[in-house]
């Protein structure tokens, strides 16, 4: 899906009556060429993933970078407060105790780790999004509790043929809505 | 018949034998259940839900009051003192926290072993371990005496060029229990996106629409999203996991890094995560039992899941009092004559009848689920539950209290006794999770809705021909 709402942008939707028949009808529309399909369901597709042609996802890659983050960077922290910029003698103990720093360097991998994967996964989704121009179909209220819908941007001056398209693999309600924004 | 041909049948049976009771009842599809889980959110408030807000509404108030008079008074109106320190803030701040746990432990640990019982009842546990979580994080913070002073324990440049001391478990307790908030709280709030997007979708009203609008962020149940989501789904379930057994751990870490006798014991960090899942799920018992029940999710909430919690509690139980003979059996064969008087002082000195109630709560109690009949019935599992509560407060109590008020030297001997401000604080503390359960449970769905819907769909479709594996977080 195009990175940015562009104004004018079309995009055709159509509910279907099951999570398969959404993922069959995927399929091919895709090999009909048209490139940005998404589908619409109130819970994770079975083979969703591979109608839509999606790879691998980032998210991994995100935590991992976090996560590693906040392990060189706890452990850091704490040998420079405690054994270099302060160098403090609690009972005796060496400032720099490996052993005693390790609860809160598992504590700040999972922390980073954690909030790179939650603000990681909102910039891939792009959300908050609040105005989507598929919302305005009322029929589409649908899409997060019992609907499965495919939702095309259509390429220019096809919007005629994918309203076809659609209809003949089964989709019913299916309708035009326009991108509002500037 | 071939041979073949038989052995599928007895599989068959003996599959069933395994999966007596369903976990969703009678026939669904995702509109019934979208009508059925929802309804309690869009039903108008009811005189019984009034009455308890109420009753909660009182605990808030009774909890204000303890903190305004700990404030203003100080800390002295609290009933630790030298060599008793560490008294009811600490006792409550282990029992809250440990409370938590659970809601972890089904959230994230029974979703990495793909165990579908857990899908109605997460959402519910995850909601009581953030506000389990909020109560116990009060304890320490008005402990310090001045709570408006408690950034002082993070590492921020300040002009007096001090920094925490990382050696101490004392901070590592602060980095895990904020971590282990704020964790959960995105787990939580990850999970609910969807739920939220499905209220504001069936919502009837201009005011929820937006309000449920706002908070689903612009949810529009996208392939491309769910395709992340569910990847992120599964990575923090996987992190929480090792958090979850770490939290508990680094609290005990409190008592075990001490050189106290009664304390310092190496068996700390697992009979306190133990006891911190057995706690959990007997309060999950306690609320899911009448939840259920005013909320019409019956048919989500099945007695096959209570029975499994009810197994979860007596394993825990019987491993929590495995902890209790292991730290009574070194306390003698370490011929530490200290150690051994604090075990002997725990059941013969003045706060016996405290740990008598221990030993049944928390080791006799549980027993009663060996029998099918008990874990399924619901009076017997509601009132183990709570004495399971009861038993494992006495626990905390007996581990803080008794090692502490016979220190090494007898002239220091007191007897502790709590004030009026220590039980209106901890009893205020209930009232206060008790008030965010109920708005909760009002407000948002109970049950993880999509993922119902994705169990639904699976159980009702045997996907590929084979036991279908839940895709939420699935790769």
């Amino acid at each position: 899906m195009s990175a940015h709402p562009v104004a004018g942008q079309k995009f055709v939707l159509a509910e279907f009556a099951t999570g398969e028949a959404l993922v069959d009808a995927c399929y091919k529309v895709r090999e009909k060429g048209f490139k940005d399909v998404d589908t619409h369901s109130p819970y994770p597709l079975h083979h969703g993933d591979e109608a839509l042609g999606l790879g691998r996802s980032k998210v991994p890659l995100i935590a991992l970078c976090g996560g590693l983050t906040g392990m060189f960077g706890g452990y850091g922290m704490m040998v420079w407060m405690n054994a270099i910029n302060w160098p403090l003698n609690v009972g005796g103990r060496p400032p720099h105790s490996a052993p005693a720093f390790i609860p809160i360097t598992f504590e700040l991998t999972v922390l980073l780790a954690s909030l790179s994967i939650f603000f990681g996964l909102m910039a891939l989704m792009k959300l908050p999004q609040p105005y989507h121009a598929v919302f305005d179909l009322e029929g589409f209220r649908s899409a997060c509790n019992d609907g499965f819908w495919m939702s095309v941007i259509s390429p220019t001056d096809e919007t005629g043929a994918l309203v076809t398209e659609l209809k003949g693999l089964g989709g019913t309600q299916v309708s035009v809505v326009e991108e509002q924004t500037e | 018949m071939s041979e073949q041909g038989a052995l599928a049948t007895s599989a068959i049976t003996a599959d069933e034998q395994l999966e007596t009771l369903p976990l969703i009842l009678g026939k669904h599809d995702n509109t019934t259940l979208t009508q059925s889980l929802y309804a309690h959110v869009w039903a108008k408030p009811t005189r019984g839900w009034l009455m308890l807000m109420g009753l909660a509404g009182i605990g808030v108030g009774m909890m204000g009051l303890a903190l305004t008079i700990t404030v203003a008074r100080g800390i002295g109106m609290w009933g630790n003192n030298i060599p008793v320190a560490w008294a009811f803030g600490i006792v409550n701040f282990v029992w809250w926290i440990g409370i938590g746990h659970a809601g972890t432990l089904i959230s994230a640990i029974l979703f990495l072993f793909q165990q579908k019982w857990r899908t109605a009842i997460n959402r519910f546990s995850e909601a009581m371990t953030i506000f389990a979580v909020m109560c116990a994080g009060l304890f320490p913070l008005f402990h310090t005496g001045r709570p408006w002073f408690a950034y002082f324990m993070f590492p921020y440049p300040s002009d007096t060029m001090m920094w925490p001391q990382f050696k101490s478990p004392l901070v590592w307790d602060v980095f895990a229990v904020s971590t282990y908030f704020t964790v959960s709280l995105l787990f939580w709030f990850l999970g609910l996106i969807p739920d939220l997007a499905g209220l504001r979708d069936g919502s009837k009203s201009k005011v929820a629409r937006v309000v449920y609008g706002l908070l689903a962020m612009g949810w529009r149940g996208s392939g491309r999203h769910w395709h992340n989501y569910k990847v992120a789904y599964l990575l923090l379930a996987g992190l929480s996991t090792p958090l979850v057994v770490s939290v508990h751990t680094i609290v005990s870490f409190d008592f075990a890094v001490a050189l106290l006798p009664g304390w310092h014991t190496t068996i700390f960090p697992p009979y306190f995560v133990a006891g911190a899942v057995f706690s959990g799920f007997a309060m999950v018992v306690t609320w899911m039992v009448p939840a259920r029940h005013f909320l019409g999710l019956k048919h989500v909430i099945t007695e096959r899941h209570l029975e499994n919690m009810n197994k979860i509690i007596l394993a825990t139980g019987l491993l929590v009092t495995y902890g209790y003979m292991m730290e009574h059996f070194i306390a003698w064969y370490s011929g530490n004559d200290l150690e051994w008087f604090v075990f002997k002082n725990r059941a013969t000195g003045p706060y016996a009848p405290v740990y008598m109630l221990m030993l049944f709560c928390n080791c006799v109690t549980p027993n009663i689920f060996w029998f099918k009949a008990a874990r399924r019935s619901i009076p017997v599992m509601w009132i183990a539950s709570i004495l399971v509560n009861i038993g494992m407060w006495c626990e905390r109590f007996v581990i803080i209290i008794t090692s502490l008020h016979r220190d090494f030297l007898p002239s220091n001997w007191i007897v502790y006794k709590p004030t009026w401000v220590d039980w209106t604080l901890y009893i205020g503390t209930i009232g206060f999770f008790s008030f965010l359960f109920l708005l909760f449970m009002k407000f948002l769905p109970a049950v993880a809705v999509s993922e119902v819907k994705e169990l639904n769909h699976e159980l009702s479709h045997d996907l590929d021909g084979h036991a279908p594996a839940l895709s939420h977080g699935g790769l």
